[in-house]
């Protein structure tokens, strides 16, 4: 942002974040925390851990705004706290859903054959 | 999507690389791909880049689910699905939405299919697109007449009319939905108009009678021949290319390996 | 053989829709009950139809009685969600005067059973 105050971020309900970097770390710290209550072979924490990571460290490394959003590559910095709320929301839910369990039913005989015309067994 | 799906499959390449650099990257090995020869030339070819990323993509959400997705597939060249477990809807779509890799923020549509000779006939299908990435999905998960499937609204509030139509249309019972009633049907219709055992004249007519001053409903006189439906796949046009091309194609996962 | 098959498939386990056993099922459809009975009188005033209290009433016990063979608790809370939202619509008046009388069905001629009259009818 070369020291110029940045006014808005140009998308309709997301206003300008005062301090992108706290609120930011905050999150990935509270995101990396949550994961931790995971079993460690479940492959969402291994995932989600090595990005949060990633961008965690980039953005201890600098102080501008601008070299982060660069960095990081994927918007302004108001949506990367948006996105690592997101995130945080869904790893607690996760912590209830335990999705890293094995499949909980079987696909039901026939039931993804397509074209039905070749689903010959009449229904039981 | 190509972010993640490259970080995935290389796994080393740094993240600094900026967004221009990555477009080019992609580019280039979609031209390479177009360059082999042509067999049919009235086909629609697809992109061997765009479905690898593709496929990367459904291992990935599969290996990060793996207790809802029963199979990815890819539909017609390169069009992801994702079929899972009805207990899956809410986490699964939660995942596509909220993870930093897929962002599947849009719910574009929710549609229903039946197929009556299935056990669990209906199909719910749901159409999302990520902006971030550019991307489309379809997740697909399955019911019968009398099981309940978990609503998407606490997900997606556009899931509202959506689910609504589905309830209308397929008599379909959405558990937690804020306000499920007819969308689409006059009241007091009766009958669920998008099954395949629903007449396509429908159970009833409606006129106005002079005498009673009101529009008056009546049961439908037909003869039996217009009243048969064949079962047996009408949809099919074109017989002898019934094995011609695979519809889909099936993304293995991890979860096939280990068996 | 055919016995045990239907043994088999009476206890498979199926989510519920709303109620987990009998009881409660029947619970549902004598509140579901009551609702339309309150109600019959206001409905009779709103739309203004050519129908006493009474016979409103009679009508309403026909209609429950006409699923009085149902014992499947999952399609009995599939009539009860059906009935809730048919009582809604009427009672906010969405629906109008020819949706109330639809239930008497006053223009349906009754169909021929004698021989005589299928034959004048030319039915068989």
């Amino acid at each position: 942002m070369s020291g110029a105050i940045k006014k808005s971020t140009g998308l309709t309900g997301l206003a300008v974040a005062a301090n992108p970097h706290h609120t930011l770390g905050i999150l990935y710290s509270k995101i990396l925390r949550t994961l931790t209550k995971m079993p460690g072979d479940a492959a969402y924490r291994k995932y989600t851990e090595k990005i949060v990571t990633e961008r965690n460290k980039i953005l201890s490394s600098t102080k501008d705004v601008g070299a982060v959003e660069k960095a990081i590559g994927c918007g302004q910095v108001e949506e990367l706290i948006v996105q690592a709320e997101n995130e945080l929301i869904l790893a607690r839910k996760m912590l209830g859903w335990k999705p890293w369990e094995p499949l909980i039913k079987p696909i039901p005989a026939k039931q993804w054959d397509w074209p039905p015309a070749q689903i010959k067994e009449p229904k039981i | 999507m190509a972010s993640l799906l490259r970080t995935i499959s290389t796994g080393l390449r740094s993240a600094l690389v900026n967004g221009a650099a990555r477009t080019q990257i992609v580019r280039l090995s979609s031209t390479e791909a177009a360059k082999t020869e042509e067999t049919k030339p009235t086909v629609r070819k697809h992109d061997v880049a765009v479905r690898e990323q593709l496929s990367d993509f459904g291992r990935y959400v599969a290996e990060c689910l793996p207790k809802y997705v029963q199979k990815v597939q890819l539909t017609a060249g390169d069009e992801l699905e994702v079929l899972i477990c009805p207990d899956g809807v809410v986490p699964v779509l939660q995942f596509l939405k909220d993870h930093h890799n897929s962002q599947f923020a849009n719910l574009v549509d929710i549609a229903g299919m039946d197929v009556p000779s299935r056990q669990y006939r209906f199909e719910i299908i749901y159409n999302i697109l990520s902006l971030r990435y550019n991307s489309r999905i379809r997740v697909k998960t399955y019911t019968d007449e009398l099981t309940p499937v978990d609503s998407a609204f606490e997900v997606f509030k556009a899931a509202n009319w959506y689910e609504r139509e589905i309830w209308d249309m397929y008599g379909v019972f959405f558990a937690n939905h804020p306000d499920l009633r007819r969308i689409l049907t006059d009241y007091g219709f009766e009958g669920h108009p998008q099954r395949r055992d629903f007449p396509l004249s429908g159970y009833v007519e409606l006129r106005y009678d002079d005498e009673k001053k009101r529009v008056v409903c009546e049961p439908l006189e037909l003869a039996q021949e217009f009243r048969k439906f064949d079962l047996s796949a009408p949809w099919e046009q074109f017989p002898n290319f019934r094995n011609a091309n695979p519809a889909t194609e099936e993304v293995p996962t991890k979860k096939d390996e280990k068996k | 053989m055919a016995g045990r098959e239907a043994v088999r498939k009476t206890v498979q386990q199926v989510r519920p829709i709303l109620s987990i056993d009998r009881d409660e099922a029947r619970k549902r459809v004598l509140n579901l009950y009551k609702a339309w009975y309150r109600q019959i009188p206001y409905i009779v005033m709103d739309y203004d139809i050519p129908m006493s209290v009474e016979q409103c009433r009679e009508k309403l016990r026909e209609e429950f009685m006409k699923h009085s063979n149902v014992s499947d608790i999952r399609v009995i809370d599939m009539l009860v969600i059906k009935g809730q939202m048919e009582l809604k619509e009427s009672v906010e008046i969405w629906k109008q005067k020819g949706h109330i009388m639809r239930y008497w069905k006053e223009t349906v001629e009754p169909k021929p059973t004698d021989f005589l009259s299928k034959f004048l009818n030319n039915q068989n």
